[in-house]
């Protein structure tokens, strides 16, 4: 399999990089004490959490408790994107001129912007003003921007489709709705996997800056574990390679899904 | 059935020229009618056909199908087109969808018939055009011959009234050019209601009740296709005849 390979790649890469590192400390008389003992329980652990429920069992440890938080704000926000691109894709090729500057207007105004910018204004402003949890405003600012993104990959993947597919369903008596939606929009997805998957793997690994608003997730736990043990380089290799995981899950994913649709080719 | 009163058609190319696709043309086709338009690249053929399901918006003049003036712009054109098959030279099949759900997709989405009806209807048609065994490929696996065939099936599907087929041989490899003019050929001896933009005047003279050859986005001589081999009257349509026969 293609992922595996390249996935390996990035493991023996950061194997590497790791040895590297603990060969030039151990050469410069530079003694760093390695707590890779202490990883595991930052990940899972079997205890009692609080008096109150003093049952031992398995709790997720402070790490997970981040990785389980990333997942879901990215699978939320990989949601809304496609769903916020395949409007604004469609929009961008309206034949209503204010449609198509409405959808232009905010693909430019969300791509030359950062988005660090723009989860502070949801939080703060729109956020408070609507009284939004940080995890709704993360998902939000992470779905409005890779949206704007999703939604010219979308357009791209529209025009790619040749002109005699719409004129075929049309033909046949179907609405424009229907023939997107049967006709245009499957063969369109279909071809854009690739860019979107890569769109993606950038959601999940941007949705770290949404630790700027004190959310919980993988970045901002590993930065709370660091703040507490000071085993900084543990933890963030720890932290790195979880959104490895998740990253490379979603590529293996794309793959396969490609290979399902190339049966029709 | 088609009435087409002084239809103008004028498009606008990219470099802001003004092209006259279609000038004061206007024809009537009766119901059973069988006609063939002839007719040199360029002389308005496919605007005339795209213009008769609204895929082209005419600019003035009208046309009527079955008693409905389908160029108001009150007219719900998609009720129109569904009484209105157009097979296109290049097939035009759903790449993504089978052989069986390309013919099924309009009747169930548009005609709003039950999966089971539509699956009926549709191998009925796929046994009609002789391809049956294919419904369960993808249309890639297709030779262009039989796509073209399953293309026909997928507009009959609908149970249109008028059939029309734009140079539905002309992308086609020589040997598969006669499996799909046999099946316009039965088609046409059913009874159906047919505008065929073609260059295979061996299927007009079978066929065709009348033949259409157009210059310059006018009507410029017509009449049966044995007239057209006998004794065409104008310079332009010898001229033209003499390039294809
Ligand atoms: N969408 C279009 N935009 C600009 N010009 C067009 C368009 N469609 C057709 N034309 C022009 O209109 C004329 C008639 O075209 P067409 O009806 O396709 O001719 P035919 O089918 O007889 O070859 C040609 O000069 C063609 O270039
Ligand atoms: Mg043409």
């Amino acid at each position: 399999m293609k992922f595996s390979r390249r996935s390996l790649i990035t493991l023996v890469v950061l194997g590497v990089i790791a040895a590297s590192l603990y060969y030039f400390f151990s050469t410069r008389g530079v003694t760093y004490i390695w707590h890779w003992e202490k990883i595991p329980e930052m990940l899972f652990y079997h205890g009692s959490k609080s008096p109150e429920d003093p049952t031992p069992r398995l709790h997720m440890g402070i790490l997970m408790i981040g990785f389980m938080l990333t997942l879901k704000i990215s699978i939320f926000s990989i949601f809304f994107a496609i769903i916020i691109g395949t409007i604004v894709g469609i929009a961008r090729l309206s034949d209503e001129p204010v449609t198509r500057a409405l959808s232009i207007s905010y693909v430019e105004l969300i791509r030359n912007t950062p988005l660090l910018v723009q989860i502070y204004i949801i939080y703060f402003f729109v956020g408070s003003l609507l009284r939004l949890s940080a995890f709704t405003a993360g998902t939000a600012a992470l779905s409005i921007f890779a949206g704007a993104y999703v939604g010219e990959i979308v357009r791209a993947g529209i025009q790619s489709i040749h002109r005699g597919q719409m004129e075929a369903a049309r033909s046949l008596g179907m609405s424009y709705a229907k023939a997107m939606r049967y006709v245009i929009l499957p063969q369109a997805f279909k071809r854009i996997i690739p860019p979107l998957a890569g769109q993606f793997i950038s959601l999940i690994k941007d949705s770290s800056l949404v630790s700027v608003i004190a959310l919980a997730d993988l970045m901002f736990q590993g930065q709370q574990a660091v703040a507490r043990t000071y085993y900084a380089f543990e933890i963030y290799f720890t932290v790195a390679f979880l959104y490895l995981v998740m990253t490379a899950s979603l590529s293996m994913a794309t793959q396969y899904i490609e290979r399902r649709l190339a049966i029709s080719d | 059935m088609i009435r087409a009163v002084k239809v103008c058609k004028t498009f606008k190319t990219t470099d802001r020229r003004e092209v006259k696709a279609l000038v004061n043309f206007s024809t009537h086709i009766k119901k059973g009618e069988v006609v063939v338009i002839i007719g040199p690249s360029g002389s308005g053929k496919s605007t005339f056909l795209r213009c008769l399901n609204r895929l082209e918006e005419i600019d003035s003049g009208e046309i009527i199908i079955d008693g409905v003036r389908i160029t108001d712009k009150k007219v719900d054109i998609n009720k129109i087109r569904e009484d209105i098959g157009m097979v296109f030279q290049l097939f035009n099949l759903f790449p993504h969808k089978t052989v069986l759900e390309n013919v099924t997709l309009a009747q169930m989405i548009v005609r709003k018939r039950k999966k089971k009806e539509a699956v009926d209807t549709a191998r009925d048609l796929l046994h009609k055009v002789g391809i049956l065994e294919k419904e369960n490929v993808y249309p890639s696996q297709l030779s262009g011959g039989q796509q073209q065939r399953v293309a026909i099936a997928r507009a009959l599907a609908m149970h249109p009234k008028i059939m029309m087929f734009d140079e539905a041989t002309s992308a086609l490899d020589p040997e598969m050019i006669g499996e799909v003019l046999d099946v316009m050929k039965k088609l046409a001896r059913e009874g159906m209601t047919m505008v065929v933009v073609t260059h295979e005047m061996g299927f007009a003279r079978e066929v065709s009740d009348r033949v259409i050859f157009m210059d310059a986005g006018q009507i410029v001589e017509e009449g049966t296709a044995e007239h057209f081999f006998t004794n065409p009257a104008h310079e332009r349509t010898k001229v033209f005849l003499s390039q294809i026969l």
